[in-house]
């Protein structure tokens, strides 16, 4: 029996009084008969707390039995996962009590580059040697200290306070995830996020690549997705999928569209000609909220007057500011204006994709142009385009259609394909309707939309991942391109490498490609500390110190925990405390910072982390004496409002912030419409960076990508020798997604093996039968260069001929009993640099290989 | 009196074995033996490809091929639906395991604790870190008697050399707690509840959807139900396999 939002508001009082956790706990069946005999001595609790082995923060009941933690299950109220969890979740348990976790701080005793010797230490020694270090280049050049993350679960603690009072560079991981997509969502909509439907109201859905069931999406993990998606397909939405493989969407798919990787931004603008051919589009939304009736010139340019750009009035037939009042703009057609030719956007894009016929997009991405055309009807029919809706006393646009892209963002062309995908569903008017396009779980405009539109090209020296820089001027700050610039730094106008870098839960060796590159970049830096839980590959083989954080038993927060439709807050609360010598991070680099001289007074920590949290009076740390970190969280809490301060969430686990009004939902009921920002179906800044480019004497391969339309060419693979004539792509796996994982025995016994997916035409050709070893080699179209690795072949047909699959995930932790003999990581076999990274310098995951038998 | 069975959605369910986990750690099960699995299947050829999901726990037959084979009474069915197996009165002959037709008993080979994730007996660093007592990765309700006969029913006992199998969790139903599959399923794709009950939810999905008993020729009277798709055929084939026996 699950607990509804109302019955567990009603048990908490919503903020006032605290309830034991295990009341939470509501069963709904008759019991049998005769009771069972319990033992007396048994000492049963539930602590509610925050899940930590995943993406999105479900909320958790940890059950002890006698102080041992014996299962961990889903906490019933939660909005994101509602009693229920995924396999990862409950198997953490597993991660917790793992004998193989790093029980003490380490020191390397034998030269790097190979695996590790250690000696362990005490905490006190090992944050010493850390804080000297960072004293030590901090005292000669803050560029030199590097701080690189995997996940981070405490933005404020960790991005924020401890970058900010260390003055690191900071080095993200989402150049590997999503990033490209986020780019061009906050450059066309002004939104942080990718693609994701509006699930309670959607009527057709496009699922493109591979995470509709399988593992993640937009800003919510695997769990939440598809428990919205099941919903909405019994409420009778359809949904049709774009993706090399149909495993992602399975049965879900009621449509197929086999697409051939990295062939996505041709079959995007494709369906964008087919709308405007079949004559489906809102072009009151066009006209009001995109820069579509905007004049440009024969350079490319808006036609100004002053700052304001003009549209053409057709009422008065002239060029008049885009904001006067009751203009009649027109989208198409072509006008003189001071004697020179200029056409709304609406029309140059119109006449940019004209040549996208289903036809060509058959060719490029070889899938059937009726199958297509099909999509381009039904996405056509279904956005009900002209129809409203009332929500919460709001009359609405109703455009019931959407995308939901997340992963496949990461590819070369990734930036301008997303922008292809969000002008299908701007044409149809979706973008901010009831039941459309969604990209954030609120209307809020990100900064980035402004900032990726007036980005001032600077001139070298570079940062190590080349901020500003004039070959990557809209930059995800990818951390393979930082070890490819590292190999040749004066190529790219960087003088400074950096010295020192703090791993924090990341393990580039393995999670990262090109590992070659990546092993080169680790061996030039003088010193490496790593936080962590377990010995990862990176650590193994770079690390001079290792401190070893907990796993789930420790303070960590606070998380915002929407499931788009429900706003929720939660923390991390330990339902033990940290086992062995581990220690939480919050903890860590409050020790850390004092041993680096940056933790008290203005500037230090604690100053930044009152800054990060905007604590003031009463709330405010003292920049004087070290706090504690459930004090930190109490202090929080109570500037939320919450009277009880962190027990409230050591009592119940979550704070219910309510429903998510329409007005901050919506894009249409958001004052003023969308935020206020113009949606850039042209974009005339990306035009404007490529000309600035050119005009400092940058290659083609790094300016070709930046015009203001999306424009299809051949992805840089594609120039391989013809005998790599298969793509590679890779996926993630519900067992495994999102996470260091494969070392967690319940899970390993689940999914032992890497693989290759490989379609049985393809591999009788190559006398490849199922289950056999196969060698699988890729090819770098740019440097020549080869990667090899031997994996087990598994027969699919729901695999395109043309296209072998791998999963991620397998090589995470070394010397870890569960991890020994697991296989390859694609990622030996993807390359960075140029050809493999996308304009915005996010990592491509695909490359051209051939496989053959052992 | 409740007559339990379970009815499966495989229209809602998306593969990811969460109720496979679920049942493991809530059943402290060794390696290699899952009370629940879920198959993973492709049907057709390129591009008409199919995938669809089947969990798969016992199927507590209202007539029972284990039962009948069992020469002790260990393997027995009660009043309220389950097919239950008494650990303490299993002499593991395996007849059992023979008799299914749905493959859904294991059999303990080895002494459980030593085939469990972590091996607890020999860790030191755990009896360090848990003050000395060595507890071992198990549930103490699965030791305790259930049901109004009070049998030691519950998978518990973890001895070597005897069958054990899916309990639909007696110890949670007689807490008025789902059995742990269905209690976690993300999709809400597994309903258990009291199929003699119209009102009970169970019967309602069963009552508006047309299903099937997997391997219902057998005439074995499972009282798991499926709704939302239909049985594997000879064309199905069994994809992202598990090993289940070590």
């Amino acid at each position: 029996m699950k607990l509804t939002r109302r019955e567990f508001l009603k048990l908490s009082g919503i903020t006032g009084g605290t309830i034991a956790a295990s009341s939470l706990l509501s069963g709904g069946l008759k019991t049998l008969i005769a009771g069972a005999k319990g033992s007396l001595t048994t000492v049963d609790e539930r602590t509610p707390t925050t899940c930590w082995i995943g993406k999105q923060e479900c909320g958790l009941l940890v059950r002890k039995v006698n102080g041992r933690v014996v299962k961990i299950e889903g906490h019933p109220a939660h909005p994101r996962n509602q009693g229920t969890l995924c396999p990862k979740g409950i198997s953490q348990i597993m991660a917790l009590y793992d004998p193989n976790r790093v029980k003490t701080p380490l020191l390397r005793t034998n030269e790097k580059g190979i695996p590790g010797e250690w000696e362990p230490t005490t905490w006190d020694e090992a944050l010493r040697i850390v804080g000297e270090r960072i004293k030590d280049v901090r005292a000669r050049d803050n560029d030199l200290l590097v701080w690189q993350k995997g996940r981070s679960k405490a933005g404020n603690f960790y991005d924020t306070a401890f970058v900010k009072a260390s003055g690191a560079t900071k080095l993200h991981h989402g150049g590997f995830c999503s990033d490209a997509g986020y780019r061009a969502c906050e450059y066309t909509i002004g939104l942080h996020g990718v693609l994701h439907p509006d699930f309670r109201h959607a009527r057709y859905v496009l699922s493109w690549g591979w995470n509709a069931t399988n593992a993640g999406g937009n800003k919510l993990c695997w769990l939440t997705w598809p428990r919205q998606l099941v919903k909405a397909r019994e409420a009778g939405m359809q949904m049709a999928v774009i993706d090399p493989r149909l495993r992602g969407a399975a049965h879900f798919a009621d449509d197929w569209l086999p697409i051939r990787p990295g062939t996505d931004l041709a079959m995007a603008l494709a369906l964008c000609n087919g709308l405007i051919e079949e004559g489906t589009v809102d072009w009151d939304y066009l006209r009001q909220y995109t820069n579509s009736p905007y004049l440009v010139n024969e350079e490319g340019n808006f036609v100004r007057d002053g700052d304001t750009e003009l549209v053409w009035d057709q009422a008065s037939g002239m060029a008049v500011p885009h904001d006067t009042p009751n203009v009649d703009a027109a989208l198409e057609g072509a006008f003189d204006f001071d004697g020179e030719q200029v056409r709304p956007a609406f029309q140059v894009f119109k006449e940019h994709i004209a040549e996208y016929t289903y036809e060509m997009a058959e060719e490029i991405c070889g899938v059937p142009a009726q199958k297509i055309q099909k999509v381009a009807q039904d996405l056509g029919e279904n956005a009900m385009i002209g129809s409203s809706i009332e929500v919460e006393g709001s009359v609405l646009p109703y455009r019931p259609v959407s995308i939901m892209a997340y992963h496949m963002a990461q590819q070369e062309l990734g930036f301008q394909a997303i922008r292809a995908m969000l002008m299908v569903t701007m044409l149809l008017g979706a973008v901010g309707a009831v039941g459309g396009q969604r990209s954030d779980f609120t209307w809020k405009i990100h900064g980035n939309y402004e900032k990726l539109d007036e980005i001032e090209i600077g001139d070298p020296p570079y940062n190590i991942y080349l901020k500003n820089s004039q070959y990557f001027p809209i930059n995800s700050n990818n951390s393979s391109l930082v070890s490819w610039v590292q190999q040749n730094p004066e190529n790219y106008g960087v003088d400074t490498i950096p010295e020192v870098v703090i791993l924090h839960m990341v393990n580039p060796l393995t999670a990262f490609p090109d590992q070659r590159v990546m092993i080169d970049t680790y061996k030039k830096f003088k010193f490496v500390a790593a936080i962590d839980p377990w010995l990862s590959k990176t650590a193994d083989y770079f690390a001079d110190v290792i401190l070893p954080a907990a796993t789930l038993e420790k303070y960590e927060g606070p998380m915002g925990v929407s499931d788009q439709y429900t706003d929720a807050q939660s923390l991390r609360v330990p339902p033990v405390e940290p086992l062995f010598q581990s220690r939480g991070e919050i903890d860590i680099y409050i020790d850390l910072c004092e041993h680096a001289d940056i933790l008290y007074g203005e500037g230090g920590y604690i100053d930044q982390i009152n800054q990060a949290f905007r604590f003031e009076e009463d709330f405010a740390l003292p920049l004087n004496s070290k706090p504690a970190t459930r004090d930190i969280f109490d202090r929080w809490a109570r500037s939320e409002g919450i009277e009880e301060g962190v027990e409230f969430f050591e009592q119940i686990g979550l704070h219910d912030k309510g429903s998510v009004p329409a007005t901050s939902y919506y894009g249409y009921a958001t004052d003023p419409v969308f935020g206020g920002a113009v949606h850039r179906l042209y974009g005339e800044s990306l035009l404007g960076y490529q000309r600035e480019m050119r005009a400092r004497g940058v290659d083609e391969i790094y300016w070709q990508d930046y015009t203001a339309l999306p424009t299809w060419r051949k992805p840089t693979m594609d120039l391989s020798p013809d005998d790599y004539d298969l793509y590679l792509i890779s996926f993630k796996m519900i067992e495994f997604k999102q996470s260091r994982a494969s070392q967690i025995p319940l899970l390993a016994e689940l999914a032992p093996q890497s693989f290759l997916e490989i379609n049985p035409v393809t591999a009788r050709e190559r006398d490849i039968n199922d289950g056999d070893e196969v060698w699988v080699e890729s090819h770098n179209a740019v440097t020549l260069e080869t990667r090899r690795v031997k994996v087990t072949a598994k027969y699919r047909e729901s695999i395109r001929p043309d296209v072998v699959g791998m999963p991620h995930h397998y090589g995470e932790v070394a010397r870890h009993p569960w991890a020994q003999g697991q296989g390859p990581t694609p990622n030996e076999l993807f390359f960075t640099g140029e050809g493999y990274v996308a304009n915005t310098a996010d990592q491509s995951f695909h490359v051209k290989v051939k496989v053959s038998h052992v | 009196m409740a007559k339990y069975g379970m009815v499966i959605d495989i229209s809602r369910c998306t593969g990811c074995r969460a109720c496979m986990e679920a049942c493991k750690v809530e059943n402290n099960t060794p390696q290699g033996s899952f009370f629940m699995y879920v198959f993973r299947f492709e049907e057709g050829e390129y591009p008409n490809t199919r995938i669809w999901f089947m969990p798969r726990p016992c199927m507590h037959c209202d007539n029972p091929p284990c039962v009948k084979v069992c020469p002790v009474g260990a393997r027995y069915k009660m009043a309220e639906g389950f097919t239950a197996t008494d650990w303490d009165r299993c002499i593991g002959c395996r007849y059992c395991e023979v008799a299914c037709p749905y493959g859904v008993n294991y059999f303990n080979w080895r002494n459980p604790a030593e085939s469990h994730y972590l091996n607890w007996e020999d860790d030191r660093e755990i009896e360090l870190i848990l003050d000395g007592e060595v507890l071992p990765y198990a549930n103490p309700d699965l030791e305790l008697e259930y049901g109004p006969e009070m049998r030691h029913n519950a998978g518990g006992g973890r001895l070597k050399g005897v069958v054990e199998k899916c309990t639909f969790c007696i110890h949670r139903v007689e807490n008025g707690l789902d059995p742990a599959c269905a209690a976690n399923c993300p999709t809400n794709a597994l309903h258990f509840g009291d199929l003699e009950d119209p009102e009970s939810e169970a019967s309602q999905i069963l009552h508006e959807q047309s299903g099937f008993q997997y391997l219902e020729d057998v005439g074995a009277e499972p009282r798991v139900h499926y709704v939302g798709g239909h049985p594997p055929t000879t064309e199905t084939r069994e994809i992202e396999i598990v090993n289940v026996r070590v």
